[in-house]
């Protein structure tokens, strides 16, 4: 009977993997679609950098989940009760294993914190710049930072958005407001300053391989380089209350004539002194 | 021994909190329209007849025989009463009802998915999440909406009412719900038009029985059906709701005059701040000398009007009578706040079209009256100017906050 359990738990890793493998590969089965269950397609050009982290992590794990899981059953199978009948043998540790299974987790762990050094570094740090500033040096503590174009707030539960407009500042007149829904233009580096309103949000964009907190009192800035126009989500992906689920708006990545056509639309709509010209009217 | 009994009598519990949890589990009941409650303690708490339980059932019953249940709602086929362009009830059934999908995947029950945590099964404004929001969310049954293009308390339009679904309301805790598709979006408001309806004749109907009925008498005694009253309140019933009907159909967009030629100029922005200070418009009474919103705060709006001050109930003196609304489901009454004009948020939309309908028609349902006769539309449209200056003025402007550093507030 202890031969079946063990076989029972070596089922663990060969659905782990199963499930993982197949969700890859979009597979369709009878009365199960994996589909869309894995990474939705990156439009971010910076974007790759987090996949690639994704995945060696992912890799990375998946070995030791496998190997732990084959380490498992080897146990059970060999030692099961029914096919031995000496007595256990109680060992009082090995200082040799308790080195090695201490010292080869931290060494990955260190060499994950600086594998990723370069993934944190452009999402937080290289932000886009419009000029190298006095020193004339690119990358330098005095570059010009490009501005942020819009301001998105969260807040319980919609994403309200504000655009600098012309003159490139907020708290003008020429802001154009907007909620639940963002444009911006294709190939180009987009800054947004995030900020909450009220509570914990946290603003994803999954087609960019973009996620950021946001904090009530804080503003923060985050940029991407999209590489396809589009329409994509915005989720609030920090549990914010009970709204939580509705908090979604879109994100439409457009040429660059398109947006400003948008923008000026917008822009004309906010300024509307006039009923519309009514088509309905009998 | 000892130990074998206490892991039967574990056993047993957990077998018998299985079993309840299965046979009560997701198997709720279906919810009901609950009456008005607080409408018929107001009109007794006014000195009119108070009603019991067997009356409170029997116009329960008689509105649910009109217009359905939250599950399956039904409009009357009473003739004179259209219901064409208002409410249609294959619309109405896209957004009542429990949330799921029907055969074509289409979802259901979008008023429950969205709405009902603030706004309540009934239209009431007083759902579970409710109490913890300020300002509170509405409550349709009075009819009464705030931001609109008809004036007075006139209905608000279908345009009116899905722009608000569409924008949400900022500075209260109304989201957009922009990503709904637009037959998603026309059958809430088809729905909030029922709920809308629904209260009304409900609120008439508690009137009408508050002041009519004798002790123990049936609003529609349903074992007396060819009696003479009971045909006289079956054709009340039929003309209330036809009013109300109508008042729905019948309303209309207040016409917008273009603005002067020199509007937006320092001169309109003089004139409209001229406007503001002067004693016919009263703007600054309320809204404060510094348009802070800090002017006259201590009154309330018409919903809470209804079950207290209208009704000999002071919300500040008469705590006792406060904590029975309470109990039957009314939020604690808060006065009503006049707008900070300097903060840019305008709830009602911020286009000068919006603005133009808020200071030309007041806004139905609060102190914010309508424009003086006094003031021509010229004047109103310069009252606009200064009032979108002031967000930019210097007095409202945020302190400069480096980059990349805690805003202070």
């Amino acid at each position: 009977m202890g031969r079946f359990w063990s076989l029972l738990f070596l089922m663990v890793p060969i659905l782990g993997v199963g499930l993982f493998v197949l969700a890859i590969a979009g597979t369709e089965l009878p009365g199960l679609s994996l589909r869309d269950h894995w990474l939705p397609e990156n439009i971010n050009d910076g974007g790759y950098i987090i996949d690639d982290l994704f995945n060696f992590i992912m890799y990375l794990t998946g070995a030791i989940f496998i190997a732990t899981g084959i380490a498992l059953f080897w146990f059970l199978w060999k030692y099961d009760a029914a096919k031995n009948p000496n007595p256990v043998k109680f060992v009082h540790g090995s200082h040799t294993f308790e080195v090695v299974w201490s010292l080869l987790p931290a060494a990955t762990l260190l060499f994950i914190a600086i594998f990723q050094m370069d993934a944190w570094a452009n999402h937080k740090m290289r932000r886009p710049i419009l000029g190298p500033g006095p020193d004339g040096i690119e990358h330098t503590a005095d570059d010009e930072l490009k501005p942020a174009m819009v301001e998105v707030t969260g807040r319980q539960f919609e994403w309200r958005i504000r655009y600098a407009g012309a003159d490139g500042k907020f708290d003008t007149p020429d802001d154009l407001h907007t909620v639940n829904d963002l444009h911006v233009p294709v190939d180009e580096d987009i800054v947004i300053a995030i900020k909450s309103q009220d509570v914990l949000h946290s603003f994803f964009l999954p087609n960019l391989r973009l996620k950021q907190d946001v904090v009530p009192g804080m503003k923060q800035f985050v940029w991407f380089h999209a590489n396809r126009t589009g329409t994509f989500d915005i989720v609030c992906a920090e549990l914010c209350g009970w709204g939580h689920y509705k908090m979604r708006g879109q994100i439409s990545v457009e040429s660059r004539e398109k947006f400003d056509a948008w923008f000026q639309d917008e822009f004309k709509e906010q300024g509307r002194t006039q009923l519309e010209p009514s088509e309905d009217e009998e | 021994m000892y130990e074998s009994k206490t892991k039967r009598w574990s056993l047993l519990f957990f077998v018998l909190g299985i079993s309840i949890m299965m046979s009560s589990g997701c198997n709720t009941s279906e919810a009901p329209f609950l009456l008005n409650t607080v409408y018929v303690r107001a009109k007794k708490n006014e000195g009119l007849g108070e009603l019991n339980a067997a009356q409170q059932k029997n116009l329960a019953d008689t509105l649910n025989a009109i217009f359905g249940t939250p599950d399956m709602p039904e409009l009357p086929q009473i003739a004179g009463v259209d219901f064409q362009g208002l409410v249609d009830l294959e619309k109405l059934r896209v957004a009542a009802g429990p949330v799921k999908r029907n055969e074509s995947g289409r979802e259901l029950g979008l008023y429950r998915k969205h709405c009902v945590h603030c706004h309540g099964i009934t239209g009431d404004g007083a759902g579970p999440t409710a109490s913890s929001l300020n300002p509170y969310p509405r409550d349709y049954r009075r009819g009464t909406f705030k931001f609109k293009s008809t004036k007075g308390t006139d209905r608000p339009t279908h345009e009116d009412l899905s722009r608000i679904l569409v924008q949400g309301i900022p500075g209260t805790a109304m989201p957009s719900f922009r990503i709904l598709d637009e037959g998603e979006l026309d059958s809430l408001v088809h729905y909030v038009r029922y709920l809308g309806i629904r209260g009304e004749l409900e609120r008439r109907l508690i009137e009408t029985a508050a002041d009519e009925l004798e002790d123990e008498e049936l609003f529609l005694d349903l074992d007396q059906p060819g009696s003479g009253i009971f045909q006289e309140r079956v054709s009340l019933i039929k003309e209330e709701l036809a009013a109300i009907v109508d008042s729905w159909t019948e309303t209309q967009v207040t016409e917008v005059p273009p603005p002067p030629v020199d509007w937006g100029s320092d001169a309109s922005i003089a004139t409209g701040k001229k406007w503001f200070f002067s004693s016919t418009t009263n703007c600054s009474k309320c809204h404060g000398d510094t348009a802070l919103g800090d002017g006259q705060t201590n009154d309330y709006d018409e919903w809470t009007k209804d079950w207290t001050l209208k009704v000999n109930v002071n919300p500040l003196e008469d705590l006792e009578k406060i904590r029975e609304y309470e109990r039957l489901g009314a939020l604690h009454p808060r006065n009503a706040r006049p707008r900070n004009l300097r903060q840019g948020i305008y709830r009602g939309g911020r286009r000068p079209i919006d603005l133009y309908w808020r200071i030309k028609q007041g806004i139905a349902g609060t102190p914010m009256p309508a424009a003086s006769s006094q003031l021509s539309d010229d004047d109103i449209w310069h009252v606009i100017d200064y009032v979108m200056t002031l967000p930019y003025d210097a007095l409202s402007k945020p302190q400069n906050v480096p980059e990349n550093q805690r805003e202070i507030r």
